[in-house]
């Protein structure tokens, strides 16, 4: 396209690299935190913070509260479009039951779907979800947010736009770009090995900005090809369905050569039957892993085509000494409790698909890995950062002369995005201690506040941004960097201490009782205080020195 | 960066080969690959999984190219008689085996 | 030896070890040596002292995790070490003076 082909990758890599950065930046630091999630989890729901549990007895702890279960206010909405007429107020028909913990929950997560009369496509299922204290069955409030895991985690996937999957479809787009930024920028940047170690912060910023850039790309740069790709493939099934559209002739003749293979039956007898003991069940799979070496706890439980003389269980294992996200399903007999099948081993495609998935989902159980994952999320962070940075210095004198607001739309966009992202951050957990422990009559569920104090926030932040940028237009700082930091690093501090006020649990208690979780959280809020802190300092002191001399401007990938 | 000898057309040209383009091409090799494979008697999911991960890759490596090839003419030619036939080439083995 | 000492140990070598690849090349050798040349026998050692510093950390992993986890907590680490290296030659690179100490200072 350019005069030659590094020329054109580095068009690519500016241009694209921009437009997509803004949304990437926000999937690598959501998906940073999403490594703890269940940890947010706790922090954010005080009445979850208690050591994980196996999963507990089915037949005694979880069948009532099953039996019990009814889909929420939610979910009938989700489900009234799909329906021709009303939809039933008290559903009957039960097609499957699932139960899911890991060994990071505390709490297990219970799911029942039940048919949908009348529904235009008789398959369509609506779920009904509970989360229950292992120890005695007590249900979690249904309107408690899971600010880790039902909003972070979804946001960094999804953006939590989900009308016709467009956020999903972004992210995908974004992770795309991710490739091809990485591939494009090795392309330009000659001195790859050279300058792996470089870093000169005492130069221009262009020059340090571009050298952290590399930096935070280079050093990391398996851990965010990876995470991009396996990100894609996860999804395929959204960004290709080719097995549900062009091909699904081929799917459905597959699912029923499967369910006769395996012995699972497809569909529901239409009999009624009774369950035999599912314990006993849990008994004989947790036999089977042992006995192949692969000892483990219930990860996943299933009961499809329930109190149906077709019904089955699955049992899956909690994959947490491995990368791959391998199940072991073990399938029993619902009536009688023999097993109808143990999963094969996988094949190698089958391997390589559950260890590309496992390495991003992150089952395993292996504090370091966690943390250095976190790591690398937050190298992405700033490689992503650096870049916006480099591109509104390197263009903020050439736009002040020609009068144009490019360099000021870029740098107010980044601090929206970044400090803006982690003020939204801190805001929603602020707002999360701070309201009631039920929203008055009328109100908003206390989860819906909770994401919507997110969003407020944000938009908050974007808007100071905007206004506190206009000094780029001129080719100076803007102020809105240094404010931004110092609101970050209150807040940082303000939430640790409202945990404390409102629940008790400050840091000499948590520490000292081991409870990583909630101590895992507040250090790390702390410590992102300290940063934010010291980079306020920092541009205060850039600021004042005010040395606005024609640095020149530097061509990306050269010395 | 030499920008001024590049075209808007240009730009918008090779940016829809790399997106539309490439997806277009990138369906038509999957669901050709798949196909192919579970005719050859592989697994369905196993075939699912595999094209999909070798789609991902061909569709990076098409992006790069509707920006670096010299002529775009002949890219969009490639993506555009690439995706159809291996679509259709997809649904001729569809209905062979079903 | 416990595992999390053991992990412990294997970061600590892969530090070392970048730190040795990173003073194998001229601009770093001089940010920790002052303006002096380092001679080519020295460079040769000092990457594959680097080499098998990052092969050493990688057999420890494995003697920690299974395969799959232990790669990927060693790729991890020598990211980290990367990063580290780097800051320590950009704020204190007289640090890395140590990982030298045999050869003559100018």
């Amino acid at each position: 396209m350019l005069q030659n082909f590094r020329q054109s990758m580095a068009w690519v890599h500016t241009w694209f690299g921009l437009a997509l950065g803004f949304v990437l930046i926000v999937v690598f630091f959501f998906g940073s935190l999403s490594v703890f999630d269940r940890e947010i989890d706790r922090w954010a729901i005080p009445a979850s913070r208690f050591e994980p549990q196996p999963m507990p007895s089915f037949d005694k702890l979880m069948r009532p509260i099953f039996e019990d279960m009814q889909p929420l206010p939610q979910a009938r909405a989700f489900t009234e479009p799909l329906v021709n007429g009303p939809l039933p107020e008290h559903f009957d028909k039960v097609r499957s039951w699932g139960a899911y913990t890991t060994h990071r929950d505390p709490v297990l997560t219970m799911f029942a779907g039940y048919e949908v009369p009348n529904a235009k496509d008789p398959e369509t299922t609506i779920f009904a979800q509970r989360t229950v204290d292992p120890r005695n069955g007590a249900a979690l409030p249904d309107d408690r947010l899971k600010v880790g895991s039902s909003f972070f985690y979804p946001l960094h996937y999804s953006l939590t736009f989900y009308w016709k999957d467009v956020g999903y479809w972004i992210v995908g787009f974004a992770a795309l770009m991710m490739l091809v930024a990485l591939v494009t920028g090795v392309v330009m940047h000659r001195k790859i090995f050279r300058e792996l170690f470089t870093f000169r912060p005492k130069k221009t910023t262009q020059r340090s900005m571009l050298d952290l850039h590399n930096l935070t790309g280079v050093v990391a740069l398996p851990f965010h090809f990876f995470f991009a790709f396996t990100g894609l493939v996860i999804f395929a099934g959204i960004y290709f369905p080719i097995g549900h559209t062009q091909l699904k002739a081929l799917h459905d003749q597959h699912e029923i050569h499967e369910a006769a293979e395996t012995g699972l039956p497809h569909d529901p007898a239409g009999v009624p039957a009774k369950m035999a003991s599912v314990d006993a069940m849990v008994v004989e799979a947790q036999r089977r892993w042992a006995a192949k070496g692969m000892a483990g706890e219930v990860g996943f439980l299933q009961v499809q085509h329930v109190n149906d003389a077709n019904g089955y269980v699955s049992i899956y294992r909690a994959g947490t000494d491995r990368i791959a996200l391998t199940g072991e399903g073990i399938h029993f007999k619902a009536s009688t409790g023999a097993v109808l099948r143990e999963d094969p081993p996988p094949t190698a495609v089958g391997r390589i698909n559950e260890f590309l998935t496992g390495l991003h989902l992150q089952h395993f159980r292996h504090w370091l890995l966690r943390w250095m994952y976190v790591m690398g999320g937050l190298l992405g962070c700033a490689c992503i950062a650096t870049g916006f940075l480099f591109f509104v210095e390197k263009r903020k004198r050439q736009h002040a002369k020609q009068n144009s607001s490019g360099a000021r739309i870029v740098d107010a966009l980044g601090v929206t995005t970044l400090t803006g992202m982690l003020i939204a951050a801190l805001g929603m957990l602020i707002a999360n201690r701070l309201l009631p422990e039920v929203m008055p009559e009328g109100w908003p569920l206390r989860g819906d506040m909770e994401r919507y104090c997110f969003w407020a926030t944000w938009v908050a932040a974007m808007a100071h941004a905007f206004w506190r940028t206009a000094p780029v237009a001129e080719g100076q700082l803007a102020p809105a960097w240094r404010e931004q930091c110092l609101a970050v690093a209150v807040l940082a501090v303000v939430a640790p201490v409202l945990n404390w006020i409102t629940t008790g649990d400050h840091l000499l208690r948590t520490i000292g009782n081991g409870y990583w979780p909630v101590a895992g959280a507040d250090l790390f809020m702390l410590t992102g205080a300290v940063l934010a802190l010291l980079a306020a300092r920092k541009l205060q002191r850039r600021a004042e020195s005010k040395v606005t001399v024609n640095t020149p401007v530097m061509e990306a990938g050269h010395a | 960066m030499a920008t001024a000898s590049i075209s808007r057309l240009n730009i918008v040209s090779r940016t829809l080969a790399a997106v539309l383009g490439g997806y277009a091409f990138t369906w038509g090799l999957i669901a050709f690959g798949m196909a192919a494979m579970v005719a050859a008697d592989m697994e369905f999911h196993d075939a699912e999984h595999l094209t999909a991960l070798i789609g991902f890759l061909v569709f990076l490596t098409i992006f790069l190219t509707a920006f670096g090839a010299r002529n775009i003419t002949r890219v969009w030619a490639v993506l555009l008689v690439g995706a159809s036939v291996m679509a259709g080439a997809a649904t001729l083995i569809k209905n062979l085996i079903t | 030896m416990p595992d999390a000492l053991m992990l412990l140990v294997a970061l600590v070598v892969t530090v070392l070890g970048m730190g040795w690849l990173a003073l194998s090349m001229e601009s770093h050798w001089e940010q920790v040596r002052g303006r002096t040349t380092c001679p080519p026998a020295t460079v040769k050692s000092l990457r594959v002292l680097g080499a098998v510093a990052l092969l050493t950390s990688l057999v420890l992993c494995l003697m920690v995790d299974s395969a799959s986890m232990a790669s990927l907590v060693w790729v991890m680490s020598v990211a980290g070490a990367a990063v580290v290296v780097a800051f320590t030659l950009t704020w204190r690179a007289s640090a890395l003076a140590p990982l030298v100490f045999w050869t003559k200072t100018q």
